[in-house]
């Protein structure tokens, strides 16, 4: 019989308090249609509930839409939270607003990879396809 | 959580254990096959912990999932230990789903007393994905005593709900079911219990009305009741309602659901090998067998089914 691979899950959250979610909309919605399974969570979701989403759910992924500011002090607490709750093999990766000079710091705390304004649907994907733990 | 431990080591001991199993499942293969058996086995030994498994389905936008969310908390304030299985389909053209019912749930972090987890149909190409069979095996197994199948709102055509619960809730909007709906065969007859969701909506006394009268004309006809998920009003009394008739309707019900998931698995792992057959040309191979007068349809399809 044909080897067979399950879909890769992405939880989209949407840490904090802003409630702009038409981009995380977009990518969620995009993610499908590039063969993903995407678990969307709705907006204003605290660390804690996004973890344990992303734990009951059993995702490859979760990718944080953030657009208020608080990204320095909300993105850590999802990795550390992650591995706390011994899924340290979840990619973590974040989208939204993030000053440049704050990327350095997030990467160092975990966050895999971040994508800008300008990034693309595919380019998300590719990115995913290539970093998720094979199963 | 109680433990449930198969050759391999693995455990439904912690959520993390749980969600991992219900990807195995999902995944398929021999470590699936094993998880399947600790929680048939483990499911034998405690029969004086079966859960109540209610189906939940009705057309997109009748608000199940807020539905559900709202007696999933009141179960949970009463002391139950309840789990919600969200089934979604996956898009035919990607293999990718778009799993959106989380959104209406309350999360509520650090509670081992809920399990939330969505499911895609993965190409199953029934409303009901056999993953749903399993999902519910196991947590069923690692204690759950109160789960919730939610199904996608394919309507009347989304009948597989029925081998695979105990109870089948069939929400409606304030706008649906005409007497004509009601009356026509599908799942309208399978359910146990209907609610007309949204009382707090214009119409939903005249749908409630509408729908008794049409049902009025069958035989067994189930109780029509109203609620609304988002002021809260009746949902007290629907969970009251189907807790009643699980008591009346209980008794064989884990074998019905064990011999539920055991039909679906063998479907699923037949529906694989058609697949197979597609792909690696044997099917085209029959049909023109058939088209040659080498074999007749009826021997064909023995032929494959044989492979």
């Amino acid at each position: 019989m044909a080897e067979r691979t399950a879909p890769i899950r992405v939880l989209i959250a949407k840490p904090g308090l802003d409630g702009h979610d038409r981009g995380a909309k977009v990518l969620a919605r995009g993610l499908r249609d590039e063969g993903f399974e995407v678990i969307y969570t709705g907006i204003r979701r605290t660390t804690e509930a996004i973890i344990a989403a992303a734990i009951e759910e059993d995702v490859d992924v979760v990718g944080c839409s953030i657009l208020s500011g608080a990204h320095a002090t909300l993105l850590p607490k999802v990795v550390a939270g992650l591995r706390d709750a011994g899924a340290a093999d979840v990619l973590v990766v974040a989208g939204g607003i993030i000053p440049e000079e704050d990327r350095a710091g997030l990467q160092a705390a975990g966050i895999a990879a971040i994508f800008g304004p300008g990034s693309t649907i595919a380019e998300i994907a590719t990115y995913l396809r290539a970093h998720v733990r094979s199963n | 959580m109680s433990e449930v431990t198969d050759q391999h080591g693995a455990a439904l001991r912690t959520t993390r254990e749980l969600a991992q199993a219900i990807s195995s499942v999902e995944r398929g293969g021999p470590a699936a096959d094993a998880l399947i058996q600790t929680a048939l086995t483990r499911l034998a030994s405690e029969r004086s912990q079966n859960a109540v498994v209610i189906g939940v389905t009705g057309a997109p936008g009748a608000g199940k999932s807020t539905l559900v969310g709202a007696l999933a908390e009141r179960a949970r304030a009463a002391g139950r230990r309840v789990a919600i299985l969200a089934v979604d389909p996956s898009s035919v053209q990607s293999g990718g789903a778009l799993l959106g019912d989380r959104v209406r749930v309350e999360e509520r972090p650090g509670d081992e007393g809920r399990f939330v987890r969505s499911i895609a149909t993965r190409g199953s190409g029934r409303s009901l994905s056999h993953t749903a069979a399993a999902a519910s095996l196991l947590v069923e197994a690692a204690g759950f005593d109160l789960v919730f199948i939610e199904t996608v709102g394919a309507g009347q055509a989304d009948l597989g709900i029925v081998r695979l619960a105990d109870l089948v809730l069939l929400v409606e909007g304030p706008e649906g079911g005409d007497e004509v709906q009601a009356m026509k065969a599908g799942l309208l007859e399978s359910a146990h219990l209907v609610v007309v969701n949204k009382s707090d909506r214009p119409g939903a006394d005249r749908a409630v009305e509408r729908l008794r009268s049409g049902l009025a004309l069958g035989h067994d006809a189930p109780e029509v009741l109203l609620a609304s998920a988002v002021d809260g009003s009746g949902v007290a009394e629907l969970l009251t309602a189907l807790e009643g008739l699980a008591v009346t309707r209980s008794g064989g019900g884990l074998q019905r659901r064990i011999a539920a998931h055991l039909a679906a698995a063998v479907e699923a792992r037949a529906a694989l090998r058609l697949r197979d057959a597609e792909s690696d040309g044997r099917l085209a191979a029959l049909a023109q067998s058939i088209a040659t007068g080498e074999r007749p349809l009826s021997g064909a399809v023995d032929e494959l089914l044989k492979g």
